[in-house]
């Protein structure tokens, strides 16, 4: 957000000079844990997707034929498509529910810390709590969900089961579980968007549809923008409530690519042809995430 | 509640995958980037050094091991239960042999497999592990296990006190690499009280196909809106040891060819074994289809299933249960009559520095001391023959079944990539015939085929 602008001041006073010594010293925690625990290991990943590797015997160097057989490998595709699906459905609707949630819980009213601590409350609890309740709300047989459709003659769904289904029920818990951070995100938004602005935009008669339109908005455009990013990074990476809720494992229609990514390493002995699927998934998510980068100029508004 | 998602599905296992998923999310939710961390390449390689030296100071007999002081590591997965009673083991072991100290290690069934191999990679392999008999060649052929024949010459030790199909499970051309620690079979459980109910004479070793799918429909039973209140009969259609690589048998078909080239599957046989499954969730409608399950868990040990095709790690929880069962073999099958075997061996890291106490410590897990504490925990059959056909087979009522039923049982398929291969079958099934009857067994299993022999070229 503001962390572009600065960034350029900080270059213009290179990068040694007073304040920045100091932003080194304090970042250099940080970096050196992030190119010890992550950038080596995603180097290695690089090395090792070009390799036929089973964990326990030397490695074999074999060029890029893993990725060449991941781009006809049915299951990897299916579990792309699943991905993207996951993707494409929980971002926008989660945003949209969390928006509208943060919208109405930026109130004055009572009991609204309660009402806010509920909504945070899925997000610190364990995915296997969480998974647990919902494979009850599922369940083909009496479940809760089944027997509330029930009372209004709706037939009894194979939530879980039915391919069709599956994947929908799977994006509905996740939506729920992940849907606290995003509205304390979204409040703190709301809650630094200056009154007076609001209060000008009411003067100068415009009302409440009004000044969400052309006040609200606008200025929460950089919060969108972040939630966004962590939502679409966190969606294609989407692996614990496939784990969990999928039983006794993904099928076609609930596999994911990080799924895919274990299997392969840890089940078949296929370290290699895991990293390239990694990787697949690495260069997916960063050119998905650059594409969002660059369209920020075009609809978010800094202050 | 839960489905297995272990391989064997066992209730044990079941339980501790779900609290074992605990220890995988945490590790996965760590990490914000898209690569699962590998570990760092420099740890290519095992190289589990040479060949244990093998002191010839040391330890003649079966009891007496006379070497140094040794600490040695020892991995399972299991249940509370089950650890509680390897501890009891690895505790008298210790009691008689006080110069070993044994550290048991306990992870959950998919981490279990997760730990193994990364610390296998690191060259920090546990000496002690158990070994799934499927899984089993995926290791040795990768040499991490160590072989133990010579320490077996030895000493004299007789191999021929265990169960040979369970010794013959770890036996390869190049040595005997374990030891079967116990083992499983699979039969037919009934629930005692549906039977007296419906005045109908408990299963018996007259039993075939018909005579099952008759019963089974006599014994299901709905309630006046259709809804089934009963069921016939239930079994676990998603791991081939459940009931249908012995229906494959039975029928006269088989799982794959004996150099592990080729998959049987496909064939007119095996089809038909499978097709009696399908036929019995979806045709006659006796045993409650995979959705039903997963919301149901075990139907017969709910009490609403008169009958079920299960294996014996089955007993403890059944009994738990407050179930009135007994215990009869699996009906015959057109050609004749099988069951399926799976041992769990104990196996000796290659690498290990202290391979006389690793060894002292697996004749131990096989000795008729050790095996009636696994005999009395009632989780799976011992793997030695004088406390298998001694003690084990009066010690609970139907034990005889299961351990008569050893003589005519078939070892479950254990070949090289073996996870990779009954993924893609399973995956196809599940869809395709279980789940939902979209195709024909026949149908499923030709369409499976070429990706199945496909990962058998790859190994």
């Amino acid at each position: 957000m503001t962390a572009v602008r600065r960034s350029a001041r900080w270059r213009a006073g290179g990068p040694l000079a007073g304040e920045g010594r100091w932003a080194a010293f304090f970042l250099a925690p940080t970096l050196l844990g992030l190119a010890v625990l992550s950038a080596g290991p995603i180097l290695a990943t690089l090395a090792i997707s070009l390799t036929r590797w089973d964990l326990l015997t030397a490695p074999k160097v074999v060029g890029l034929d893993n990725y060449l057989a991941l781009l006809s490998d049915d299951r990897f595709q299916k579990a792309l498509r699943n991905t993207f699906f996951y993707t494409a459905v929980s971002v926008p609707v989660g945003l949209t529910i969390a928006l509208g949630l943060a919208l109405a819980l930026n109130a004055r009213i009572r009991g609204i810390a309660f009402i806010r601590t509920a909504y945070f409350l899925p997000v610190v609890t364990s995915t296997i709590a969480i998974a647990l309740v919902w494979q009850w709300i599922y369940s083909a047989d009496s479940g809760l969900l089944n027997q509330v459709l029930g009372v209004f003659g709706i037939p009894a769904q194979k939530w879980l089961s039915n391919p069709t289904l599956a994947m929908p029920s799977i994006i509905a818990m996740s939506i729920w579980q992940g849907l606290g951070v995003n509205v304390i995100i979204f409040l703190a938004g709301l809650q630094a968007i200056p009154a007076d602005l609001l209060d000008a935009a009411s003067v100068d008669g415009a009302g409440a549809r009004a000044r969400f339109r052309h006040v609200t908005l606008p200025l929460l455009t950089p919060t969108i923008f972040f939630t966004g990013v962590l939502s679409l990074i966190g969606s294609f990476q989407v692996f614990d409530q496939i784990f969990v809720l999928a039983k006794p494992k993904p099928t076609e229609a609930t596999i994911t690519v990080v799924y895919f990514i274990y299997e392969n390493g840890f089940k078949f002995f296929k370290m290699g042809y895991a990293s390239a699927a990694s990787w697949i998934l690495f260069l997916i998510v960063a050119a998905f995430t650059a594409v969002y980068f660059w369209s920020q100029s075009r609809w978010v508004h800094y202050q | 509640m839960f489905t297995g998602r272990s391989e064997p599905g066992g209730t044990g296992r079941r339980l501790a995958a779900l609290i074992g998923a605990t220890a995988i999310l945490a590790s996965a939710c760590g990490g914000t980037t898209a690569t699962p961390s590998t570990g760092a390449p420099s740890t290519s390689a095992a190289a589990p050094a040479s060949q244990p030296a093998t002191s010839p100071s040391a330890a003649p007999s079966d009891a007496g091991y006379t070497g140094p002081e040794a600490t040695i590591s020892y991995s399972i997965w299991g249940d509370p239960q089950e650890i509680k009673n390897q501890q009891a083991i690895v505790d008298a072991f210790h009691a008689k042999v006080p110069q070993i100290t044994v550290k048991v290690t306990v992870s959950d069934w998919e981490p279990y497999w997760d730990k193994l191999q990364t610390s296998i990679a690191g060259g920090d392999a546990p000496d002690v592990f158990a070994m799934d008999g499927p899984l089993f060649p995926d290791y040795q052929t990768r040499d991490v296990l160590l072989d133990l024949k010579p320490l077996i010459q030895r000493d004299g030790y007789d191999l021929g006190q265990l169960a040979d199909q369970a010794v013959a499970d770890f036996t390869t051309p190049d040595g005997q690499f374990g030891l079967p620690r116990d083992l499983n079979v699979v039969a037919l459980y009934y629930n005692k009280k549906m039977f007296d109910t419906a005045g109908i004479p408990y299963p018996d070793d007259t039993w075939d196909w018909d005579k099952l799918v008759a019963v089974a429909k006599q014994l299901t039973l709905k309630d006046a809106s259709g809804k089934t209140t009963q069921w016939g009969f239930y079994t676990e259609s998603t791991d081939m040891e459940n009931f249908w690589s012995e229906l494959v048998w039975q029928s006269g078909g088989d799982i794959i060819s004996a150099d592990h080239k080729t998959s049987l599957v496909a064939s007119d046989q095996a089809a038909a074994g499978l097709q009696f499954l399908q036929d019995l969730i979806w045709k006659h409608k006796v045993m409650p289809d995979a959705a039903i399950t997963d919301a149901l868990g075990d139907a017969f040990e709910q009490g609403q299933a008169a009958m079920e095709a299960n294996g014996s790690w089955l007993v403890a929880t059944h009994l738990a249960a407050g179930l009135d069962f007994g215990i009869a073999p699996l009906p015959k099958g057109p050609a004749g009559r099988a069951t399926s075997i799976n041992p769990t061996g104990a196996v000796v890291y290659k690498g290990t520095k202290n391979p006389d106490a690793a060894w002292a410590f697996v004749k131990y897990l096989a000795s008729p001391e050790a095996q009636t504490k696994i005999m009395e925990l009632k989780a799976s059959l011992p793997a030695n023959k004088d406390v298998l056909n001694g003690p084990f087979a009066t010690s609970f009522d139907g034990a005889k079944v299961l351990a008569d039923a050893i003589a005519y049982a078939r070892i479950k398929p254990s070949f090289k990539g073996y996870n990779d291969w009954t993924t893609e079958l399973q995956t196809e099934l599940d869809a395709n015939v279980f789940t939902e009857p979209k195709k024909t067994a026949k149908q499923a299993l030709t369409d499976v085929l070429p990706k199945l022999d496909a990962i058998l070229a790859s190994q």
